[in-house]
């Protein structure tokens, strides 16, 4: 949870900016109040949506706490389905059979029933007839009954890491109050929103009412402390049901937060799957193990997405802000927050790219009221707009990238191949460049083939290492990719090959479209150009893999390709010679002396059509050897660089080996 | 009766309408300007000789003329024999060759752009001599060299048999091999310039595409065509040229069109009998046929040519090939190019002119503006200062306009108002 506070404030500034007309409401609600209201904001659409969102809160804190901590990642996420009785019972409410069927609104009439049976009997009947004849069986189609209103489904969404943890004391806080942040400055952050399992919480506070559950414990900790807690959400203060100390036998650390939510796994399942598959992508040094555990067994899934690699991008630095990023409301902030300081302090201080000289140059050009050694707390809102002004029109140096955490090249990579297994993949990264302020860098790689991947164009899209799925159709890198890049140009068949387009961009802030934060929008030329380059910069590294492929495909199959052609061309030839012939015998045309001895052969079948086949073909041969000869010396002996292979650690507490001696060898059987 | 005057009347109205019609003289003064300008022209290439490039009177100038014969490459027509004897020669060498174990390959002119040239001296195209090897034993060329030697036995039992077939039929005869026409064309246009004869004198023709009406009689296969009497369509152009001729009119001058859509227009409101001319059309690009039935027409007739296209790049191109030939025919512009055809509209400067509405024009494209800019470094349209102004012009100004702009005043204006104003004037450049 550590990286909550921060971005819970980078949101109200967010938020107060797109919609200033409602922030004078804004203020005498509680925060979490808000968020209740408004939940689609924030991904909690509808139920389907909210449980692929608190999955994905769940997942993005654990990958933070435990990259707080530089240690590699381990998360379980565990989504189990709870019947409507065993959630009745879960809530002590007794299940009651109905009385009054008509009351309910999926009573089904006397003549809906009729229809109904009809219908399911010419169904039955196509189906048998298929069956005869053999015909491939669709899903039958009457499967999909339409759910009745207020028939919800619910999910136990439990996701345990091996991260920071969380003190004992500041548990209930950090969960049942949505907090206004105390530090200020700027991180790239993983949540879009850093509510993280707050929103969570307030939607299972919603749906069904129980309290989460969280246990947690921190490095060298001795307890692990339990707590069960729900959230008060017009007093925005946590509602503490049970908060204790256990043993910690297995020294463990990290945190394990299960929450009970109104879900739809059904229509969210793939959305779901290709979430963690793509964190699997961008994040390879963690290790996820997703489960479903359903009522029937049929229906459960388990994956395991293991770990490729342990180099960990390093932790993203909190920067300050620069000054052609920020807004008034923001000053006003900064200001409160640096009230001992002057003027030329405040402004060499709290930002970046500005030095004591700028500084002392940017209040001369304020103008009179100004001077460097003024309180920035006596600065007037009038003057504040001046300040904000100059910072628009001034020009400063560029903000430098060193502040970001991309998932770096050899990450990329790694993640693609493990995950897609793909024939060919290329990677690049570009340098930083900024936009409004906020430095950026792109990442790209551009896979061809591979498993369970889909002719054409697949993108997958990362925001500062987590992946976007939806609004896919507005966003920069689907558009550059479908319509700015000339596949063709790279010998890239771009209805026909798999392609796998993988566009990582980290930012301090990303340039979100939609109100779901979906998208990033296509109207920025400084993120579409690098997003352009960065993919044209793989298929350029592609390209030249794949002409060698076709040559060396041209290679071995030159001969077969050459010798198709011949019967056809020497047909032709011969059908002339023959027509020639008989002009010649018939003595319509007259030839020449040559080419009357030719002739003259045909028709003594000297030459034949299998002749003249025989000879071009021995001349094709001829050829074949000649060029084979020549590419085995021109490209020489060369292989294929190696990739390093990955070779898991073991854990070394467990000690229960089985050892196979033989004179020469130990074979270990690991369990 | 009723109806007819009803019609007549609304005809009235909408006259009043119709803007420039004010300024329109009467048909007879036009008709009288027309012919003054005619005998002026004609006058005027009778006196100038060859010395002026635009007078079609005097005799054409060959590329021997210029002593380029040797650099550039140009074919001729030739008899059904000729052809036959050349694909033999052609077939016995390739024989030999597979004999002595050396396999065989064509050597084709190569028709790619960077082998054409633009002569001024002669207002067309040609091609240059280059020619690319094109070996059997090779990956990429063996496919192009089967179908070559395919075509030329297609064409050996052509001419035994002496019998015409379409390109269609052509590409039919072996559909596994030649995969798709576009394939069998290219080949064709390869053979005949391999050959160094026409395409007609391969005896495979296209499909009609181009039609005619107006004041025209002349003799098809031996049949007389008089294309006033040909209804709305007009007479389908025939495909074979040497079967057409016996060309008489009475017409004032020769009207092409680059769409279809105009050319209906002006045959149903009967345009040729106000103003007696003819009206050709190939629907877009022009074919062969097409292009070498206007050369006859603008030769034996000597009538001035004058193109109604769209206002934009692709009209100007097709103008182009009336007038220049087409890269990738250019091995024949001599008998496919007319010279002297005029740009009587739509062009650019019109659009303001005849204050089309804005809702009619369309903006330019990326592809478009690229196009225009590429054909302002073109000769053919460098050497008439008034063109290189007007595709300037439209450049500049991102618009462009179909002959339907027009239609914005009424369907009829075209026919009505456009058409006799702009002789009128003789605005044509």
């Amino acid at each position: 949870m550590a990286g909550d506070d921060t971005p819970a404030e980078t949101k109200k500034k967010g938020s107060s900016k797109k919609n200033s007309k409602e922030s004078s409401t804004l203020k005498q609600k509680s925060p979490a109040e808000f968020f209740a209201e408004n939940k689609n904001i924030a991904g909690f659409d509808n139920p389907g949506k909210s449980l692929y969102t608190t999955v994905r809160e769940l997942v993005e804190n654990a990958l933070d706490s435990a990259e707080s901590i530089s240690e590699l990642p381990e998360v379980e996420v565990t989504i189990e389905e709870i019947v409507k009785s065993k959630f009745n019972s879960m809530i002590g409410l007794i299940d009651r059979e109905r009385v009054d069927t008509q009351l309910y609104d999926d009573y089904e009439t006397e003549k809906a029933r009729e229809k109904r049976l009809v219908k399911e009997a010419r169904a039955s009947e196509i189906q048998a007839k298929n069956l005869a004849s053999g015909k491939k069986n669709k899903e039958p189609g009457v499967s999909k009954v339409l759910k009745a209103r207020g028939e919800a489904s619910y999910y136990k969404v439990t996701c345990k890491d091996n991260g920071k943890g969380m003190p004992h004391d500041d548990i209930p806080n950090m969960f049942g109050r949505v907090l206004s942040g105390t530090k200020y400055g700027l991180k790239q952050t993983r949540g879009k929103f850093g509510l993280g399992a707050k929103m969570a919480l307030i939607w299972s506070k919603m749906s069904t009412g129980l309290p989460i559950e969280i246990s947690s414990s921190m490095k060298g900790q001795n307890y692990v402390t339990f707590c069960r807690l729900d959230i008060d959400i017009h007093r925005n203060i946590p509602h503490i049901h049970l908060h204790e100390k256990k043993a910690n036998k297995e020294i463990w650390h990290g945190a394990e937060i299960q929450v009970v939510i109104e879900g739809n796994w059904t229509t969210y399942r793939s959305k779901i799957l290709h979430y963690m598959r793509q964190m699997a992508v961008i994040t390879p040094y963690a290790q996820f193990l997703f489960r479903f555990i359903s009522e029937t067994p049929e229906k459960n899934v388990t994956i395991k997405f293991t770990r490729r690699t342990d180099v960990m991008p390093p932790i993203p630095i909190e920067t300050k802000h620069h000054p052609s990023s920020v807004d008034l409301l923001l000053i006003k902030r900064l200001i409160t927050d640096a009230s001992k300081k002057t003027l030329v302090q405040f402004l060499q201080n709290e930002f970046v790219n500005i030095n004591k000289n700028l500084a002392a140059r940017l209040i001369g050009e304020m103008g009179p009221d100004f001077s460097p050694n003024m309180a920035v707390k006596s600065v007037t809102s009038q003057q504040m707009v001046r300040i904000h002004q100059l910072f628009r029109q001034a020009k400063f140096d560029d903000p430098s990238g060193d502040c970001l955490s991309p998932a770096g090249e050899y990450n990329l990579r790694l993640g693609i191949i493990k995950e897609l297994h793909p024939d060919m993949v290329a990677t690049h990264s570009g340098s930083a460049q900024v936009f409004e302020g906020h430095p950026f860098i792109v990442e790209a790689g551009v896979s061809v083939g591979g498993r369970d991947v889909k002719q054409g164009i697949n993108i997958f899209r990362f925001a500062n290492r987590i992946p976007l799925l939806f609004e896919q159709g507005g966003d920069v890198v689907t558009r550059t990719a479908l319509k700015r890049i000339n596949w063709n140009s790279y010998k890239i068949n771009q209805t026909q090959d798999k392609i796998g387009v993988f566009v990582s961009i980290v930012s301090t802030k990303i340039p979100f479209k939609g109100t779901g934060k979906e998208y990033i929008g296509d109207d920025i030329s400084e993120i579409a150009t690098a997003v352009k380059s960065a993919i044209q910069q793989c298929c350029i590294q592609l390209k030249s893999k794949i002409v060698k492929r076709i040559q060396a495909r041209e290679q071995q199959e030159r001969k077969r390709s050459l010798s198709r052609y011949i019967p056809d061309a020497t047909g032709a030839v011969y059908d002339v010679l023959k027509q020639m012939t008989e002009e010649h015998t018939t003595m319509r045309k007259r030839y020449r002396e040559e080419e009357t001895a030719m002739l003259e052969k045909v028709s003594k079948s000297i030459i034949t059509k299998e002749t003249l086949k025989e000879k071009l073909a021995e001349h094709v041969e001829q050829v074949d050897y000649e060029m084979a000869l020549e590419y085995a010396t021109q490209s020489g002996v060369s292989e294929e660089p190696r990739e390093t292979i990955y070779l898991q650690h073991l854990n070394p507490n467990t000690s229960n080996f089985i050892d196979l001696h033989s004179p020469t060898f130990v074979f270990r059987l690991i369990l | 009766m009723a109806d007819k005057k009803k019609r007549k009347r609304s005809k009235d109205d909408q006259a009043e309408d119709l803007p420039f019609k004010n300024i329109l003289e009467s048909d007879d003064v036009i008709l009288q300007l027309l012919k003054s300008y005619i005998s002026s022209s004609l006058s005027a290439a009778a006196a100038g000789g060859s010395g002026a490039s635009s007078s079609s009177s005097s005799k054409p100038l060959t590329l021997a003329d210029l002593s380029l014969s040797s650099s550039c490459r140009e074919v001729a027509d030739l008899s059904l024999s000729s052809v036959q004897t050349a694909i033999e020669t052609v077939i016995v060498q390739i024989t030999r060759s597979i004999l002595a174990g050396d396999g065989f390959s064509f050597s084709v002119p190569s028709r790619a752009a960077s082998n054409q040239l633009y002569v001024p001296e002669l207002d067309r195209i040609v091609l240059k001599d280059k020619s690319t090897l094109r070996p059997f034993a090779s990956v990429s060329s063996v496919r192009k060299t089967t179908i070559t030697t395919r075509i030329l036995a297609l064409i050996h039992q052509l001419c035994l048999r002496n019998i015409h077939v379409t390109k269609r039929d052509l590409f039919y005869t072996d559909v596994k091999l030649f995969q798709d026409q576009t394939q069998s064309d290219a080949v064709l246009d390869d053979v005949s310039c391999m050959l160094g004869c026409t395409r007609s004198s391969l005896n495979v023709i296209a499909a009609e595409k181009g039609v005619v009406v107006g004041r025209l009689i002349f003799s098809d296969n031996g049949d007389m065509i008089d294309c006033t009497k040909m209804g709305m369509g007009g007479k389908a152009i025939p495909p074979n040229i040497d079967r057409v001729g016996d060309m008489q009119s009475d017409a004032m001058f020769i009207l092409l069109v680059e769409k279809d859509a105009a050319y209906i227009r002006l045959a149903e409101d009967r345009f040729y009998n106000r103003f007696p001319c003819i009206i050709v059309t190939a629907k877009g690009q022009p074919d062969v046929a097409t292009r070498l039935f206007l050369r006859k027409m603008k030769m034996e007739l000597k009538l001035p040519v004058l193109a109604l296209v769209d206002s934009d790049p692709y009209g100007l191109k097709i103008l182009s090939v009336y007038g220049c030939g087409s890269k990738n025919m250019s091995y024949d512009s001599a008998n496919l190019t007319t010279p002297d055809i005029k740009w009587l509209g739509i062009r650019p400067s019109d659009l303001d002119k005849y204050k089309i509405p804005e809702q009619c024009r369309l903006p330019m494209t990326e592809q478009d503006i690229k196009t225009g800019k590429d054909m302002l470094e073109e000769d053919f349209v460098k050497k008439n200062p008034g063109w290189v102004e007007e595709l300037n012009l439209m450049v500049k100004t991102k618009q462009k306009a179909e002959i339907q702009a027009l239609s914005s005043f009424g369907f009829q204006y075209l026919s009505e108002v456009y058409l006799p104003l702009k002789l009128q004037q003789q605005d044509w450049l």
